[in-house]
């Protein structure tokens, strides 16, 4: 089986920032302001009045762009996009109020991955919009990229892009997290370079898929343990062998006891930007991997692993290896 | 059983679940008179559990007799009569395990200590029976025998700590009274059937996990949980306090180790049972993560300024006794076993899975 590797994370966040307290006192938390700083969050990111998803995207891949140069040559030989969606509606960049008047359904498939590609020259690849897995969706792309390069030979560079952002009016808390509206994206490939990946695992659970944010908490530790053990298990490790964990920016004290229940270190669990960015939807673990990967803290042949959380209930988990570039 | 001449008895807490079995059974096992005191602040109050407790023991009727008062109150029994009265039994207590300091004093220990006083006024007395709790043991570990518990603990929550102070007060300063001191553990089930008339923290916890409400608890596999049932209790305290056996013994009134199941145990058998459940097999639902004590309370105290209400409450109501499920105890009852006529512990595998599918078919007491 071909080795798959993915490479140079990079996101882009909602161009405005609130603080947590400001945040409570637009009335769009559900927790108070103490309780959610005292989980790790300070402030947020949210969208003006005028900025799409579709912006989001654009502007993590400016990121990887501007980040990674190298990338300016690899963008024209992208041969697939997966372009994923937490929110079903930011999958459709036209106007619903044209489809009101004009009743034409084009309105509502006017697809960002196609955008993408043209705006960004990727003339090669073929487009797949992918969505409903919810905050794991950008780890399910990843995951269906890595199946698409090994089964089809021809293929060797999948972009991966996620974007979302919350429609006007709407809580910027979920399950007890503080939301950043935001994009992510990397290049999954078959050149060495990133890291390796080592496994993937998802778990869904159907029939929670109106889960109350109580039942959603309820059911978090002993899923995301579960998750855990199962992949590292499938990969012959346990989760303490494991180097770091890159998890998606959700409450410290649940990862503090989530880590007691793996006999996993808290100190090796790397949420860099829980402060800054709090939960931003899909692009968490992409976004704390670039920010690690800038401080230089992940050495090479270091395994990491990467779960994310979200609804439907879903729940999804990379396993990565730190390789020479 | 006869008590001699028709004694009377006065018992404090009678509409209480364990004050109206001890009640029951020494109506329907003895030709004692009753004098039932319960807690009334008024009036209304007390002629409205005066109905209920003479429509409980209708057949009865004329050997009871309904009195109130407050342990709170400075004199709560000074309405009664203390000359023809030969046994008390006192039940009354605050039993939450979230108690306060406040209340648990007030009530569990000065009140006890208004009742001993009460008692000592009693002339013809024949036996104090102070109805006090397995968890006087607070976090002692290992073999708890049938004896006086320190005083100063170290305990868990101030119901643990204030019943082992009302045994002390007993001890130390009315020992010059015929007493008996019999301690229950929790109370899991009415009978053997599972059925359920009283819910408690064991109860919640079990609609918790059912719910998925959460998905962690405090505790050891191999920790031993002692659970019996109601009629257990109530047959046994009654049978005791009336039966002509030595003064000043100390009874644990639950099954020994060996005849319980560890919290693993427990939780297999929850988690089997709730199994036979469509919509919770649906659900796919996740046995629980045990986890440190420390972490447990970090999840309490995280869970309280979020939005999280349901599942705070519930962590809440686990939260005091949560200590209890990481300390090994091994309670003896050699003296209850001596004592009772027929002592029988049963299945606790088949009583938790009896008592788990009454709790779903009833869904936690909500449908008949």
């Amino acid at each position: 089986m071909a080795d798959i590797f993915l490479n140079f994370p990079a996101f882009c966040l909602g161009s405005q920032q609130r603080t947590v307290a400001d945040a409570a006192a637009d009335g769009d938390l559900l927790s108070t302001a103490d309780a959610l700083t005292a989980a790790g969050f300070n402030q947020h990111c949210h969208c003006d009045a005028h900025e799409t998803a579709y912006d989001l995207a654009k502007g993590a891949l400016d990121d990887m762009l501007t980040s990674y140069p190298e990338t300016r040559q690899r963008l024209p030989d992208i041969d697939v996009i997966l372009y994923v969606t937490c929110l079903p509606l930011n999958g459709n960049h036209g106007n619903v109020d044209e489809f009101a008047v004009s009743r034409d359904v084009k309105h509502l498939m006017d697809f960002p991955a196609s955008r993408l590609q043209a705006d960004f020259d990727m003339d090669r690849a073929f487009v797949m919009g992918l969505n409903q897995q919810a905050c794991t969706g950008m780890l399910g792309s990843i995951r269906v990229a890595a199946a698409l390069l090994r089964s089809e030979p021809d293929l060797q560079q999948a972009l991966c892009i996620t974007a979302d952002r919350f429609p006007p009016g709407a809580v910027y808390e979920q399950a007890y997290n503080l939301i950043s509206d935001g994009g992510a994206a990397c290049i999954v490939s078959t050149t060495p370079g990133g890291y390796r990946l080592l496994g993937a695992h998802h778990i869904t659970n159907g029939a929670m898929a109106t889960a109350s944010d109580e039942e959603t908490a309820g059911f978090y530790f002993n899923y995301s343990h579960r998750l855990i053990t199962e992949l590292c298990a499938n990969a012959g490790i346990t989760p303490a062998e494991v180097n770091w964990i890159v998890p998606q920016n959700t409450n410290r004290k649940a990862w503090r006891i989530l880590a007691s229940v793996l006999r996993f270190d808290f100190e090796r669990i790397l949420m860099p930007t829980i402060g800054s960015v709090g939960h931003c939807i899909s692009g968490d673990n992409i976004i704390n991997l670039k920010t690690v990967a800038g401080a230089d803290q992940i050495k090479v042949g270091d395994t990491l692993l990467m779960p994310m959380a979200g609804f439907g209930l879903n729940w999804s988990c990379l396993l990565l290896e730190k390789v020479a570039d | 059983m006869s008590t001699t001449m028709a004694e009377t008895i006065l018992i404090t807490g009678a509409d209480g679940y364990i004050g109206s079995l001890i009640s029951t059974w020494l109506l329907e096992h003895t030709d004692a008179r009753l004098m039932l005191w319960v807690r009334a602040d008024h009036d209304a109050e007390l002629e409205a559990k005066r109905a209920h407790l003479h429509q409980q023991h209708a057949a009865h009727g004329e050997r009871i007799q309904v009195c109130y008062g407050n342990l709170q109150n400075e004199a709560p029994l000074d309405s009664i009569d203390p000359e023809p009265i030969q046994r008390i039994i006192h039940v009354a207590a605050v039993t939450e395990f979230n108690v306060t300091r406040e209340r648990a004093d007030a009530v569990n220990r000065d009140g006890t200590r208004k009742v001993l006083a009460f008692a000592r006024r009693c002339p013809h007395l024949q036996r104090f029976c102070y109805v006090s709790t397995t968890y006087v043991a607070g976090l002692a570990q290992g073999g708890i025998a049938e004896q006086p518990m320190p005083a100063d603990g170290p305990f868990a929550n101030h119901y643990e700590r204030s019943k082992c102070e009302a045994e002390n007060i007993l001890l130390h300063e009315f020992d010059d009274l015929p007493w008996h001191i019999y301690r229950p553990s929790t109370v899991m089930a009415h009978d053997a059937a599972g059925t359920v008339m009283q819910y408690n923290v064991f109860h919640n916890t079990m609609r918790l996990l059912f719910y998925g409400l959460i998905s962690t608890m405090p505790g050891l596999a191999d920790t031993p949980i002692y659970m019996v049932t109601g009629k257990f209790v109530g047959n046994a305290i009654a049978e005791l306090s009336v039966k002509p056996i030595a003064q000043r013994q100390i009874f644990h009134v639950c099954h020994t180790e060996t005849e319980s199941l560890a919290l693993g145990q427990m939780l297999a058998v929850c988690f089997r049972e709730f199994g036979t459940d469509a919509g919770f097999r649906k659900r796919r639902i996740l046995p629980p993560l045990l986890t440190e004590f420390e972490m447990f309370e970090m999840l309490a105290n995280e869970l309280k300024g979020l939005s999280a209400q349901v599942v705070s409450q519930a962590v809440e109501s686990i939260r005091p006794f949560a200590q209890q499920l990481f300390i090994h105890k091994a309670f003896h009852n050699d003296n209850l076993r001596a004592a009772l006529d027929h002592y029988q512990a049963p299945d606790p595998t088949a009583l938790l899975a009896a008592t788990v599918q009454t709790l779903i078919h009833t869904k936690w007491g909500r449908e008949p």
